[in-house]
């Protein structure tokens, strides 16, 4: 296997919109900084299609009181969900900084306005406060690119960074792969930011039998969680579940651009909030209860319908604007193929799979609980403008960081990267044994039925130690044929280890909250209200404590 | 199964198969038709059909993935 020795100051794992920030900033600060990303930036991360919401506090537009504001964004559940696990100063910390990212992207042509104002609209009830920006995020990636190469930034695509490189003080690089020639690629550095995204090829997808029927990346796999628990940066609350809700089969992202009332078959609408198509609030019944569709189905009242007829011809056009820019090309593409119209056809939606909302801790600072580390965006902070936000304050104070650091040296690290050398030399020498994919059927399996919808101390407990049992198993037996399949190794690796910490975390939540559904412990404990289940590796263990995040 | 590729248009410029973010190109060598070597790894993201400068790339959508909808006119 041939070797690649990479220097840089700061070195940001991931080119999606975190990572793209932080490089921008690091490098603005004058740090030499590599991007390195496993499959290509311009279409990698959560980001890659577009987005048009941009969760921001605008003071001119939400009045001078930044914790009411907050306060107010956090009443619907699923903006409370996707923040679990993040302090609240370092939402605070992003909500007093959203704005000046906003007039940024605007600078640097990524469209903030709509028709020269900010337009507020979705994620929002009627009547109430309007927390999400609409913008034109459909090119946002290349611009971001444009910029971080600009500054000096350098994007290494399709390298797949798997593991951490520390000595006794601080993180000190990285080690991945090329993802398509045989090479391994080493990181010396002085700062790592990790920006990996999503959890979403844990659980099985809404389709079982078809890997690729989720609404995210089927290469978003958790990477820098994995590899930061590895390296023993604390975990906070892996247990608790997302679920997102939209169009049926066809799973995208995007409920919130859609401009219509959810319905049953009799058109009764399913929630209280909208009773006709409205541009400004759309319907917010999946985001007070995602589930509420599932049961729906499950109960015999299905199928629910996005019902968009009796749109105006102008909110149509809106919608329909929106939704490009939200990275729904694909979807509009197909409607439009299949002679569907949404001003005739309500299309059916639906809750999808189980998302973990796990994250790295980190501070107001991006920084995680290992000296050197940095998190960004939906691995420690979820959404958006999260990301951009977060991203920008990481690479700042990462830049800061190495500004005094010298290299250390690999010497230090080459028992961990001979360990790493050893991994790859046996998945890809190997002739007979399961691959990625019957690993990852095998985990998705374990994960739906022992840590799903319901949860209990036996199924946990009997879950956890079937895929123990099993992880022995990949480890001795997994095969590789090519590099490509050898990514999705490492992948699906990454996803066994965060299927532990799913197990561990769940079993010591002992109440229920959320999605967290325990049934043997039905009630939400109040004692647990502002705190998380925090995991870390000590002396190769997982240790579980709980605090306040 | 997507994405499919138009072989009396397509130049072999690798323009999909450089933009994957799947990979799904993979082992496809320039200047010659890419071939699909992970089609159910496709996150119908369009991305090669919009990348491709001769539009010689479709998607086809797999039907366990069809949109379902509902059509009132032609309700039984």
């Amino acid at each position: 296997m041939k070797e690649k020795r990479i220097q840089t100051d700061v070195l940001c794992v991931g080119a999606g919109i975190a990572g793209l920030m932080a490089g921008i900033r690091a490098a603005e600060k004058g740090a030499k900084v590599i991007l390195a990303e496993k499959g290509h930036a311009l279409h990698s991360g959560r980001g890659r299609g577009g987005n048009d919401h941009f969760w921001c506090y605008i003071p001119e537009v939400h009045g001078q009181d930044l914790d009411l504001f907050m306060k107010e964004c956090l009443k619907g559940p699923k903006l409370k969900t996707m923040q679990s696990g993040t302090a609240s100063r370092v939402l605070r910390t992003f909500l007093a900084k959203s704005f000046d990212i906003v007039k940024l992207w605007d600078q640097w042509g990524i469209p903030m306005r709509y028709q020269g104002r900010w337009e507020f609209a979705g994620h929002s009830f009627p009547g109430d406060v309007l927390t999400h920006l609409k913008y034109e995020g459909r090119d946002q990636k290349k611009i971001l690119i444009q910029k971080a190469c600009e500054l000096g930034a350098e994007i290494v695509n399709r390298v797949m960074v798997f593991d951490l490189l520390k000595d006794k003080e601080r993180i000190i690089g990285a080690v991945g792969i090329d993802t398509r020639e045989d090479s391994l690629v080493l990181f010396e550095s002085k700062a790592v930011i990790l920006g990996t995204g999503c959890l979403d090829r844990l659980y099985p997808p809404p389709t079982p039998a078809w890997m690729a029927s989720i609404p995210g990346n089927l290469t978003l796999t958790g990477d820098g969680r994995a590899m930061s628990y590895r390296a023993g940066a604390d975990i906070v609350s892996p247990e608790m579940p997302k679920r997102h809700v939209g169009p049926r089969y066809f799973s995208r992202f995007g409920q919130a651009t859609w401009i219509g009332v959810l319905r049953d078959p009799h058109d009764h609408p399913i929630g209280p909030y909208v009773t006709r198509p409205n541009r400004v609030y759309g319907d917010m019944t999946p985001e007070v209860k995602g589930v509420y569709l599932e049961e729906l189905l499950k109960a015999g009242n299905g199928p629910v319908y996005m019902d968009c007829r009796g749109i105006s011809k102008e909110d149509y056009e809106y919608m329909m604007h929106w939704m490009w820019h939200e990275g729904n090309a694909p979807l509009l593409d197909h409607m439009k193929k299949e002679g569907i119209d949404i001003r005739k056809h309500p299309i059916e939606f639906q809750t999808y799979h189980i998302i973990p909302e796990g994250k790295i801790w980190i501070n107001e600072k991006g920084e995680t609980s290992l000296p050197g580390l940095y998190s960004a965006g939906d691995e420690s902070m979820g959404g958006i403008s999260c990301a951009a936000t977060y991203g920008w304050i990481a690479g700042e104070n990462a830049a800061d960081f190495a500004r005094d650091k010298s290299f250390a040296g690999g010497d230090g690290a080459k028992g961990e990267i001979d360990a790493r050398k050893e991994l790859i030399q046996k998945v890809m020498s190997r002739r007979e044994g399961p691959d990625w994919k019957e690993v990852n059927i095998a985990l998705q399996q374990l994960m739906q039925d022992y840590a799903g919808v319901i949860r209990s101390e036996t199924l946990l407990r009997a879950g956890l130690d079937s895929l123990r049992r099993m992880r022995k198993k990949v480890d001795q037996s997994m095969i590789a044929r090519n590099r490509w399949e050898l990514t999705r190794c490492l992948e699906t690796l990454n996803l066994l280890d965060l299927g532990e910490l799913v197990f561990i975390g769940a079993d010591a939540r002992r109440e229920t909250r959320a999605l967290h559904r325990r049934t043997d412990y039905p009630l939400t404990d109040p004692v647990m209200d502002g705190k998380e289940i925090f995991l870390r590796k000590k002396n190769g263990k997982p240790v579980v404590e709980v605090k306040k995040a | 199964m997507p994405p499919v590729i138009n072989r009396e248009k397509c130049t072999g410029c690798g323009a999909c198969a450089e933009y994957c973010a799947e990979d799904i190109f993979f082992g496809s060598e320039k200047g010659t038709i890419p071939q699909v070597t992970y089609p159910e790894f496709c996150a119908h993201c369009s991305c090669c059909v919009y990348a491709c400068p001769e539009e010689a790339i479709g998607l086809r959508i797999p039907l366990p993935m069809q949109l379902l909808y509902k059509d009132p006119e032609k309700m039984v």
